[in-house]
């Protein structure tokens, strides 16, 4: 029980560890854009396709939600070389992650389109309302309150699933952390000022995104 | 690639390989179970005590809060690694498995514990007001009261999020705790292919998830009564699913 802490090592690297937040922030920044494309098109068409289609996109998402992404991106990273597919770690985790939240958002984003209910459908049509009017006045502004929560708590994960990059040597957050601590050999400071660090990081991101959140689609996003 | 793996097969499925993968398997369903029941414990002494209104217990709520805002921020890989070092730094003997028990546990206590607490908020208040005006203590409020009626509104999403621990035990593989994930990269470093090894293993993580993931997902139709909706509104602005969306893991 004599361990005595020396901050001081960590404190001497944090303008490395901050520039390794900012990697981890575009990695989480990318994957949820690219994943809500994935998830946008595949929303639509576990709503509006055909059986087949539906079926394709249920067993994407069942795979990808039921098996762990660690897993996944080493498959990626390992097996495709055997196909004559090089990837870089950077490409291979942004793959991966991105395969990942397209399967989450698409879940999150369908949830979405079916809360807007029928009969306010049929009362904007009865309107005389078009159709481009429809989905820009009634559809959006419902799914947009209904999938806003769902979707901020999303991005704060995928800041957190992110550091699962490191384990492929990419240098991120905690794959800088990993570095500074096999030098310094301060692995507890380390780790514990890296947590700090992702505490802030999520921490603003919620405050940040309930406050986008409550002036732009008047949604009430508990920050607790 | 395809006669590499045809070649392969019949020597990667022996019985010692999958006498190998079906004890790794087990040791995440063991890790998953542990962490889950002790996570279920702690949350809900912890939402317990967020709920209580008595000045007196204000600093322990103060640090119930902290515990459960700060263990959700930090990413269990890194959890992982403070606890690790944080464990060996005192105890040089103990075992990884332990430490990744220990992480997991630190780790569903503050996720179960946020959904628990969005059960018992889902209770009216006037149960709790005529629990009080029939004397009821508080310990038998809680029992005869509020827990028979917010399991309905806990149960679903902890399922789900046992699912999302399951996946998250994966990142102990890289301590070196010998679970599914390990036992892929062990397979595939003794020279299979890793289609194979990584395959094998993520059809039994599908495995053991999926059935996981359809029960979350029965009791959610089961038992949502008309009242709980505005509780899984809650719910959904806290930390989990609503309607069949599965949780995100880290792992």
């Amino acid at each position: 029980m004599n361990y005595t802490f020396q901050f001081s090592e960590v404190f001497k690297e944090l303008p490395y560890l901050l520039a390794g937040a900012v990697v981890t922030l575009e990695v989480a920044f990318l994957s949820f854009w690219l994943g809500a494309v994935i998830g946008l098109f595949g929303a639509l068409g576990k709503v509006y396709g055909g059986a087949p289609l539906k079926r394709a996109i249920a067993a994407y998402v069942v795979f990808f939600t039921n098996t762990p992404a660690l897993v996944q991106i080493f498959f990626l990273f390992y097996a495709l070389p055997d196909l004559g597919i090089l990837l870089s770690p950077m490409t291979a985790v942004i793959i991966g992650i991105t395969l990942n939240s397209g399967a989450y958002l698409t879940e999150i984003l369908r949830a979405g389109i079916i809360s807007v209910r029928q009969a306010e459908l049929e009362a904007a049509e009865t309107l005389g309302m078009t159709r481009m009017q429809i989905v820009g006045y009634v559809m959006l502004p419902h799914i947009a309150r209904t999938i806003y929560a769902p979707l901020s708590n999303f991005f704060v994960w995928l800041v957190l699933g992110s550091s699962m990059a490191a384990i492929f040597g990419v240098e991120e957050l905690t794959g800088r952390a990993v570095n500074i601590s096999t030098s310094n050999l301060r692995h507890i400071e380390t780790f514990t000022v890296v947590a700090v660090i992702y505490i802030g990081l999520t921490f603003v991101a919620s405050i940040f995104l309930a406050l986008v959140g409550r002036w732009v689609f008047r949604v009430k996003a508990r920050i607790f | 690639m395809l006669d590499r793996l045809i070649e392969e097969a019949p020597r990667f499925f022996n019985y010692y390989n999958m006498i190998f993968i079906l004890q790794a398997a087990g040791r995440t369903l063991a890790m998953t179970v542990i962490g889950c029941t002790v996570g279920f414990v702690c949350g809900l002494i912890l939402a317990v005590i967020r709920q209580s209104k008595s000045p007196l217990l204000l600093p322990v709520r103060l640090v119930a809060i902290l515990y459960v805002e700060i263990f959700r921020r930090i990413p269990f890989l890194v959890i992982l690694f403070i606890v690790l070092f944080a464990v060996q730094a005192f105890a040089p003997n103990a075992s990884l498995y332990a430490i990744a028990i220990i992480s997991i546990c630190l780790l569903s206590t503050a996720f179960l514990s946020e959904v628990i607490r969005a059960g018992l908020e889902s209770v009216p208040r006037q149960q709790i007001e005529a629990a009080e005006g029939l004397n009821f203590g508080a310990a038998r409020t809680l029992v005869h009261v509020i827990l028979p009626q917010a399991w309905k509104i806990i149960l679903p999403p902890a399922v789900a999020f046992m699912v999302m621990f399951i996946k998250d035990t994966s990142l102990a593989s890289q301590m070196g705790v010998v679970e599914l994930t390990f036992t892929g990269k062990s397979l595939v470093n003794r020279g299979f292919s890793p289609v194979l090894g990584f395959g094998a293993i993520l059809v039994f993580y599908f495995l053991l998830s999926y059935p996981l993931s359809r029960l979350g997902a029965y009791l959610e139709t089961r038992l949502a009564s008309p009242r709980s909706k505005g509780a899984r509104q809650l719910l959904w602005t806290s930390a989990s699913p609503q309607g069949g969306v599965p949780v995100g893991g880290q792992g």
